[in-house]
């Protein structure tokens, strides 16, 4: 194996949740480490780009900042697709963006899966917890719980102001999908006959060259 | 040297200023003459000038008089004369919590490098919370809807909360009907008549976006639904706006495709932006010179994005695309 083999990964992220609970915020510290309270509302989808290093692998992040009003779920579908993860976001002062979080996850689940028909892995943020910490996120057991009857791989208490928790949270989501991909990868193997590429066997027919 | 290019926008951050027309002092105040002469008779001028009324559309409303012309144009002064005291009546009710709700919270979310919608609670913001919350009771139905409120602030930069109030209606029952509705299908069938109309004017960009299976809703639903007020160089804003309240939505098709065009026509261009996401961040930043205040009237206004009704009324059915040029604007009595 020579050392300057690199690899690369890309995915797609979803960042879901009500309006004003602050999806652009977090984004925008997670990629451009800044925060400003001037941030417009979003209309239909906004994007940014976050480049990690993972294990000696690029691993490129796109993170699709969906608009928040519920009239654009209609949309949603369509800004779903090919995602490999989502971050739903509640406001932890507005105890109504917490309650509309298994409808986002509702929305998600119903309308994207995995190859392998599994829903995509999803990390739940508690934004804004440098305002206070609600009576529901005072209590971890609560919430642990909560993820795992809503199929949630974790979830963080996460401040874009204070920059709290927002890498964890990342790094987190990034671990999942990458597990996700990688069983994924093991199940195709499992039933397809996979052409070996090795060097001293040479590749003498242009055939047996797939995309790596 | 006396020229308008210095006139006052409002920007407190002048990187969103990219340098309009320099209109010289005497060629404005010969224009302002003259909208001065078409607003004190307007209905005449409606009723048997309208082509003219067009032209002078497409050069640029004075700024002196952009807030009254745009209120004769949209028919908006009609309304309000018909309706008198009823912005008042909306103004002095509570308003629907759920919406009061949404609307207090984009509040400071719109323009927020605008002098007007800089200070939390200052005027701008305040002006901002009665027009939309009138709206939301004066279709209680349809309530708020969130790409309203860069609207409804662009109007208030220019007029009153009462007139910019009337004006807003215009706009989301006559030039854009169902763009703010629930169920948004309006604005979806617009996205499938650009992606239409795009075939016919660059197959090399329509080619690209489907080959990476970029639907319209991805890039075109700020566009449209906020009427490229949160897109454009801010004096190529008012220009467009000049020409989509005289002739209506198909000023925003024309735009919509003069930057797909521009961007992604060329198999030149499309080198830069050869992945779907690649070709999604162009679209959003898109380069500085297509949105230029004179290349863009010129393009806009280039025969070449003409498409007549026929050719558009037998490919697709028009929602919303206004064939007519008397339909709008047409609001005398």
């Amino acid at each position: 194996m020579q050392n300057n083999h690199h690899k690369e990964r890309l995915y797609k992220i979803l960042v879901i949740g009500d309006l004003g609970v602050g999806k652009t915020s977090i984004i925008k510290r997670y990629v451009h480490h800044n925060f400003s309270p001037n941030y417009r509302a979003t209309i239909g989808v906004d994007f940014a780009l976050k480049v990690l290093n993972w294990d000696q692998e690029t691993v490129r992040l796109q993170l699709w900042d969906i608009a928040g009003q519920e009239r654009f779920g209609n949309m949603t579908r369509v800004y779903y697709r090919e995602a490999m993860g989502a971050f739903i976001v509640f406001d932890v002062t507005r105890p109504a963006s917490f309650e509309a979080v298994t409808k986002w996850k509702e929305d998600l689940d119903s309308k994207l899966t995995l190859a392998n028909g599994k829903n995509v892995a999803t990390v739940l943020l508690a934004n804004k917890c440098d305002q206070g910490r609600d009576v529901l996120t005072n209590n971890g057991i609560k919430m642990e719980q909560f993820c795992l009857e809503n199929g949630f791989v974790g979830w963080y208490e996460t401040s874009a102001k204070e920059n709290i928790n927002i890498d964890e949270a990342a790094n987190c989501l990034v671990k999942h999908i990458i597990a996700n991909e990688n069983d994924m990868l093991q199940s195709e193997v499992l039933d397809t006959i996979s052409p070996q590429l090795e060097k001293d066997k040479g590749g003498t027919c242009s055939s047996c060259f797939r995309s790596q | 040297k006396f020229s308008s290019g210095s006139s006052f926008t409002g920007f407190i951050v002048s990187h969103l200023l990219h340098s309009g027309e320099d209109i010289p002092l005497i060629v404005l105040r010969q224009r302002e003459t003259k909208w001065l002469e078409m607003l004190n008779n307007w209905d005449k001028w409606m009723a048997k000038k309208h082509k003219k009324i067009k032209e002078r559309c497409q050069k640029g409303i004075p700024p002196s008089l952009r807030g009254r012309a745009w209120l004769y144009l949209t028919g908006g002064k009609v309304k309000l004369e018909q309706n008198r005291g009823k912005f008042q009546e909306l103004d002095s009710l509570p308003g629907d919590p759920k919406w009061v709700d949404i609307i207090e919270r984009d509040l400071h979310r719109q323009f927020p490098f605008h002098e007007m919608f800089a200070a939390r609670g200052g005027h701008g913001q305040q002006d901002l919370f009665r027009v939309l919350k009138a709206y939301s009771l004066y279709r209680p139905e349809e309530g708020y809807c969130q790409a309203q409120a860069p609207v409804a602030a662009l109007l208030l930069m220019h007029m009153p909360a009462e007139d910019a109030f009337w004006v807003l209606i215009q706009i989301c029952e006559k030039y854009l009907p169902g763009y703010y509705s629930t169920g948004l299908e309006a604005i979806q069938l617009d996205g499938e008549i650009l992606n239409a109309l795009l075939r016919r004017v660059s197959s090399t960009a329509h080619r690209h976006l489907k080959k990476h299976k970029l639907e319209p809703i991805l890039y075109m639903t700020e566009w449209f639904m906020c009427a490229f007020s949160r897109t454009l160089a801010w004096s190529s804003v008012l220009r467009v706006w000049d020409m989509f309240l005289c002739e209506g939505v198909k000023i925003i098709f024309k735009v919509g495709l003069v930057l797909l065009k521009c961007t992604l026509g060329t198999q030149e261009k499309l080198k830069t932006c050869q992945g779907s996401y690649e070709t999604m961040e162009r679209l959003r930043g898109i380069p500085s010179q297509y949105m230029q205040e004179s290349f863009l009237v010129n393009e806009v206004r280039s025969p070449f994005y003409c498409f007549g009704s026929t050719v558009t009324a037998q490919s697709v059915p028009l929602g919303s695309v206004i064939n007519d040029p008397s339909e709008l604007g047409m609001h005398r009595k």
